[in-house]
């Protein structure tokens, strides 16, 4: 708790600071795209192996976003994987601290963290019956009760699968199936918990026609549980997911001494991609070492040779030179042949180990001269464990998922995938309102143009209709004028006549030109 | 084939369980880190200053100087500095998130929307990369901790830091600290942090907190020492919120011949790293050398999940076909900042076509009034007309008299 503090590097007189500043100009490192050619292949087929980045790169976002660019972006609508959207660079200050600023204190909160969380782990055993598999797993975890406590909702749930099958070929196949039991227990040691969940196969291998059957459970097991795992992250409230992932795959091999079997290849093939693939040499103890060498060199080369890949330990950059050599060691020495015991026997000079005692000799479990056992202690427990989890979540599982989606017509956008950057941002605000604005005058003009129109025309109409019948009265009006001026004109006329004055009197018109 | 276990034989090498958290260690030392955090306050309370004295470099130059001379800008704005930072061969990612010209206007009706869009932005676009079948790169900016600056008053919280705290701590870790707290003695400073604590208190402002728990109970029975310390410091950080802070880039003599990071004043030397001077080490703890895990996971856990839920609630995904797992449900897309500016625009629009529809109304207005002068006008006529016709209409009823009686 006592936090030691170690000299700051901030300069205290001023011209020294008038340099800090302009170096500060100079690390404003502009990327340019030829800088990082190396990591261009690495995103564009997503799939590629184990960096596990997707929580943090440092650097590496701006990298990556400058030669996404650069690889160009034929495609807005990429059926194909991550493809990232043409962006404009973004400028990040590079430094080394050296004071004690305490952000490096990170890893160390993980690793308090992780031992208040506890572990977990998912293994996968696949072997024929008898060939040790139960036996390995008490060795390598030291406990004999492994198997004590069976999962049993999830038999259950395979139950039902295999009835299910079993309708297509019910009689022959009822039985001979591949059965998956999976087992759990908690392991602790110096504090540190470990919940451990062994899936065993039951049966793999030991049919007469080793076809589908043999391996359809297992995979069906591996791929209903990533969906299990999907289905959580998926959901909208996912407080607590369990991961439930094989994070490993032991196969066990049979010593035969000479070479795969086209079943071992097929599996191997199927689940490579899987998950991490751990090949064991079961019961070595009955090869000798120049059996077991020139066996190895065989599997090795078969599995090459169909494209299989095996877990590989990575080599931290952080790594000394033991472990870096102890991460080679453990790659190169795959599959590891190894011999289960945890009985305790006396061993030559005397003292009690776990082996397998023959009247030739006591072959020690724990002897690293007499099997492979400690390597693959570890590189599945003591060194890899969680990098076994790091490869499941972040490549093995995230290729399955994409490919799950992308089947199910899950549309890839790849425009979400960019810096954020509060001027484009602004742009693309103002853009937005912009247009929203020029929509609203659009709108707005038409109804004004429409009402406006719309009146004209009536006062239009009412125009041309009050003269229209202005006119019209008039000429009725006009006519009836006239009509009364002819009568009048006959009524004086006949009145002229009747009167004693015969004659044409000038009076009626005088009259009338007076009356106009 | 049962073993002996209980025998007291030589054990067994241990199986190596207690080296994965050394595993997790080495994976994190080597993947690095990356922390956000966002820096809000008035302009002048030394957040700068504060953020280089935290990282011990120049991360951000004090450019107040350029900014003073310009008119005050109209609204807040988002300043991103990203930094790649390396402390003893850890990498840690470090995104500062400025707000220049916070608060600073007359009218600060909504000074804290842009803040809070950031954060809320930063969420959603997450969420949508996460979507992705695709998505081994991601970008990510979600804010781990929000520094809020107040103002070294001595009086108490103003109605716009209230507001804006009670905002910003429902979407992320809220730090409040007391900026330039060498401008307060230590009577005021007491006097100052429980008026603030009431404030936040009675306004139910969540502010983050180290946790406390740590599963006390089951740390007692093992004894662990470590872990009883630890919740120890955790209380007394707890108790000296806020944190009152001082910031320097600049290094003095303390008298005794070390030089540490200080103010200098005429009358004494302010110790940025001494506890009895300011709370500077104890916000460091809190934001990196004890907790600042804590603040990722609690960002990831906690604000960014409730984030997902709301935006998702109500958009499940019920496609078809597909009974293995749910789909990812897609939420509409972020409605447009509220940005004060554009509802001006949109409303001088608006005003404009008023206009032109009362200009039009006045033209319409004056054709009726003409079309009313033309009927009166035409009416007039006609009745002229028929004044005749009705005149006539007298004298030939009257001449049809007298010609009845000429009969």
């Amino acid at each position: 708790m006592d936090f030691k503090e170690e000299q700051v590097s901030i300069k205290q007189d001023p011209e020294q600071q008038e340099r800090q500043q302009d170096h500060f100009n100079d690390v404003q490192i502009k990327q340019e795209p030829h800088d990082h050619d190396g990591e261009d292949s690495q995103f564009t087929n997503g799939t590629q192996d184990h960096d596990d980045d997707d929580t943090f790169d440092a650097g590496e976002p701006v990298v990556k976003a400058e030669s996404g660019a650069g690889i160009g972006i034929t495609t807005s609508h990429n059926e194909t994987g991550q493809v990232l959207p043409d962006q404009s660079e973004v400028k990040f200050i590079r430094r080394q601290i050296n004071g004690y600023v305490g952000f490096a204190n990170l890893p160390k909160q993980w690793h308090r963290k992780s031992i208040k969380n506890g572990f977990n782990f998912n293994l996968l055993c696949v072997g024929s019956n008898g060939i040790g598999k139960t036996t390995l797993m008490k060795t390598l975890f030291n406990n004999d009760d492994i198997e004590a406590n069976l999962v049993n909702d999830h038999e259950e749930e395979l139950t039902t699968d295999q009835e299910e099958e079993g309708h297509e070929d019910q009689a022959q196949n009822q039985t001979h199936k591949v059965k998956i039991k999976s087992y759990e227990t908690v392991l602790e040691e110096n504090g540190v918990k470990l919940n451990l969940n062994v899936v065993d196969t039951e049966g793999f291998g030991d049919f007469l026609n080793n076809d589908q059957d043999s391996w359809n459970p297992i995979i069906k097991e591996i791929n209903s549980r990533f969906d299990q795992y999907l289905d959580a992250e998926n959901k909208i409230n996912r407080r607590s997911i369990n991961d439930k992932r094989i994070h490993a795959c032991l196969y066990f091999i049979e010593p035969t001494g000479h070479y795969l079997k086209p079943l071992d290849l097929t599996f191997m093939q199927m689940v490579h991609e899987k998950c991490n693939l751990i090949p064991v040499i079961a019961k070595s103890d009955i090869l000798t070492d120049e059996e077991i060498l020139g066996f190895k060199k065989s599997i090795m080369g078969q599995l090459a040779q169909s494209n299989i890949e095996l877990f590989k330990p990575p080599i931290y950059s952080n790594d000394d030179a033991e472990n870096s050599s102890l991460s080679e060691r453990l790659f190169t020495n795959l599959p590891y042949a190894v011999v289960g015991s945890n009985d305790l026997v006396e061993n030559y000079n005397g003292s009690q180990v776990r082996g397998r005692s023959y009247p030739w000799g006591v072959i020690e479990v724990d002897n690293d001269s007499h099997s492979d056992f400690n390597l693959l202690k570890n590189l599945l427990i003591k060194q890899f464990m969680e990098e076994l989890k790091e490869r499941t979540n972040s490549t093995l599982y995230e290729n399955y998922r994409s490919s799950k989606l992308a089947n199910l017509g899950i549309k890839q956008d790849n425009s979400v995938f960019k810096e954020f950057d509060p001027i484009s941002k602004q742009q693309e605000e103002k853009t937005l309102h912009e247009a929203k604005l020029a929509k609203l005058e659009v709108e707005m003009k038409t109804v004004f143009q429409q009402k406006v129109s719309e009146k004209e025309k009536k006062l239009q109409k009412s125009e041309t209709e009050l003269f229209a019948r202005h006119k019209e009265m008039k000429e009725k009006l006009t006519k009836q004028l006239k009509a009364l001026e002819d009568k009048k004109k006959q009524l004086e006329l006949s009145i002229n006549n009747a009167s004693p004055n015969v004659n044409h009197s000038p009076i009626p018109t005088k009259k009338k030109g007076f009356l106009r | 084939m049962s073993a002996a276990t209980a025998t007291a034989a030589p054990v067994p090498p241990p199986v190596g369980i207690s080296n994965l958290p050394n595993q997790r260690y080495k994976i994190v030392n080597e993947e690095g880190g990356t922390f956000t955090v966002m820096l809000c306050g008035e302009s002048g309370l030394g957040k700068t200053t504060f953020i280089n004295t935290l990282f011990q470099t120049v991360l951000k130059r004090a450019d107040g100087q350029q900014h003073r001379q310009e008119p005050i800008r109209k609204t807040v704005e988002i300043d991103i500095t990203r930094a790649l930072l390396e402390e003893k061969h850890f990498e840690l990612r470090v995104n500062v998130i400025d707000t220049p010209g916070f608060g600073d206007n007359v009218n600060n009706n909504k000074a804290w929307q842009p803040l809070v869009d950031f954060i809320d932005d930063q969420h959603d676009s997450y969420m949508r990369q996460e979507q992705q079948p695709y998505r081994t790169k991601k970008f990510d900016l979600r804010v781990h901790a929000v520094l809020y600056f107040i103002r070294p008053t001595g009086h108490g919280l103003k109605p716009i830091d209230i507001e804006t705290m009670k905002r910003l701590s429902t979407r992320a870790n809220l730090i409040p600290v007391i900026a330039k707290a060498d401008t307060l003695t230590a009577q005021e400073l007491q006097q100052f942090k429980s008026r603030i604590r009431q404030v936040i208190e009675a306004q139910e402002i969540r502010i983050f907190t180290p946790p406390l728990d740590a599963d006390s109970k089951e740390d007692a029975k093992s004894g662990s020492n470590s872990d009883s310390a630890a919740v120890e410091h955790a209380r007394q950080l707890i108790e000296a919120m806020p944190f009152a802070i001082v910031g320097s880039e600049k290094k003095f003599d303390n008298g005794q011949g070390t030089q540490v990071v200080a103010r200098k004043y005429p009358w004494g030397l302010v110790e940025i790293e001494n506890d009895s001077h300011c709370d500077f080490r104890k916000l460091r703890a809190l934001l990196l050398r004890t907790y600042l895990l804590d603040l990722i996971s609690t960002t990831q856990e906690m604000h960014y999940e409730t984030y997902r839920r709301l935006r998702l609630e109500g958009h499940e995904n019920t496609g078809e076909g597909n009974e293995d797992f749910t789909l990812p449900a897609i939420a509409p897309a972020r409605k447009l900042s509220h940005n004060p500016r554009y509802k001006e625009e949109e409303n001088a629009l608006k005003k404009y076509f008023t206009d032109q529809v009362k200009a039009e109304e006045q033209r319409f207005r004056q054709w009726e009034q003409n079309i009313v002068n033309e009927r009166i006008r035409l009416n007039g006529d006609l009745e002229e007309i028929q004044g005749k016709v009705k005149k006539l209409e007298e004298q030939v009823k009257s001449l049809q008299v007298k010609k009845s009686h000429l009969k």
